[in-house]
């Protein structure tokens, strides 16, 4: 395992945490919980963003391991 | 025409009328919470009663009898709602027995109860010792209500000063392996949305005895059948977990790369993560 595929998969359960906080934002009944889970899914998905950055970086030094 | 019959046509006919009496009272004559209700509601069963099987009486004047009780009950309800006094007066009103701690024997003596038959209604609110009562009060209807001292009080997430989600009531939707459409709207959710929720947890519809969902949207089912397992819903323990790892994830990238930069960025993200699962663990803690 190199880190590019470490962090290409830590990016892929990023992905899934937002998907499932959007989710559980739309199903929640509470305002509060509705609003909390939006709040974090907005964060998560800018880790999202750092994170797709540094595979690309990755990627250019590591062209062997481009997937 | 014989007895017999005429006991059944009775029976019928103050059934009725007891049941519409009682309907138009509501439900504060069920509970009995006042003096007045309570006089009201023995009386008018022993008319019913009397009437009924006592054939010698006569029908009219019993029926008369049980409707000038309902009416005079209805009224002191209206009246008492208006005004303040007038339902001091007719529904009672708490006597205070018990403040600071101290036992009040005046207020004691007035209500003609004995320090045994005191006692007897603290034990039967599982209080042993009076010196942990802060503040009793006999209500009019000769039960008695307690506040505890605060440090006998049970302890609640307001002691321990944690944060505790609101949370909105979980709705029955599905009742006898029918859908109940109402809750289900109130949930703000649609027939579509409960089966796939029900194909996710691999049961059909006409197997579900209750089904309930929860004010994160999760659903639980039991079945007719008890022998099958499904598993419970799993999702916000699961998430959780699933930030707490891929923030372990971002600590060790933090650690592990020898760019600079990057490593400030791993380190941000993982404080980041650090903040959304303090926020987030009373929301998806079980």
């Amino acid at each position: 395992m190199t880190i590019a595929s470490n962090v290409k998969q830590c990016l892929a359960t990023i992905k899934g945490i937002e998907a499932q906080l959007s989710s559980l934002a739309v199903n929640s009944l509470d305002e509060e919980a509705q609003t909390l889970f939006h709040e974090t899914s907005l964060q998560i998905g800018d880790i999202k963003k750092d994170l797709q950055y540094r595979v690309l970086e990755l990627e250019r030094n590591e062209p062997q391991y481009k997937g | 025409m014989p007895d017999w019959i005429i006991i059944i046509g009775r029976s019928f006919i103050f059934l009725l009328l007891l049941f519409i009496t009682t309907k138009i009272l509501g439900k504060k004559q069920i509970s009995e919470l006042s003096l007045f209700e309570y006089i009201a509601g023995i009386t008018i069963g022993s008319i019913a009663g009397e009437v009924v099987t006592g054939l010698e009486a006569n029908f009219v004047h019993g029926a008369i009898a049980m409707i000038v009780f309902g009416v005079i009950t209805f009224l002191v309800d209206y009246i008492s709602i208006k005004s303040k006094k007038f339902s001091d007066f007719a529904e009672g009103k708490g006597t205070v027995v018990i403040k600071d701690g101290k036992i009040l024997e005046n207020n004691l003596k007035k209500e003609k109860y004995t320090i045994d038959e005191l006692s007897a209604l603290l034990r039967q609110k599982d209080i042993f010792k009076i010196a942990d009562v802060e503040f009793a009060v006999l209500e009019p209807r000769g039960n008695l209500s307690t506040l505890l001292k605060r440090e006998n009080r049970p302890l609640t997430p307001k002691d321990l000063q944690m944060k505790m989600p609101s949370e909105k009531e979980p709705q029955t939707i599905i009742m006898d392996g029918n859908i109940v459409d109402e809750p289900l709207r109130n949930a703000g959710k649609g027939r579509g949305w409960l089966y796939t929720e029900l194909e996710k947890l691999g049961v059909t519809l006409d197997n579900v005895f209750l089904g309930q969902v929860d004010s994160y949207g999760e659903l639980t089912v039991d079945l007719y059948d008890d022998k099958i397992q499904i598993p419970s819903p799993m999702q916000r323990p699961l998430l959780l977990a699933t930030i707490k790892k891929t923030q372990a994830d971002l600590e060790i990238f933090s650690l592990e790369t020898n760019c600079e930069k990057s490593k400030a960025m791993y380190k941000k993200n993982a404080a980041i993560l650090q903040e959304v699962i303090d926020k987030l663990s009373p929301y998806l803690n079980g």
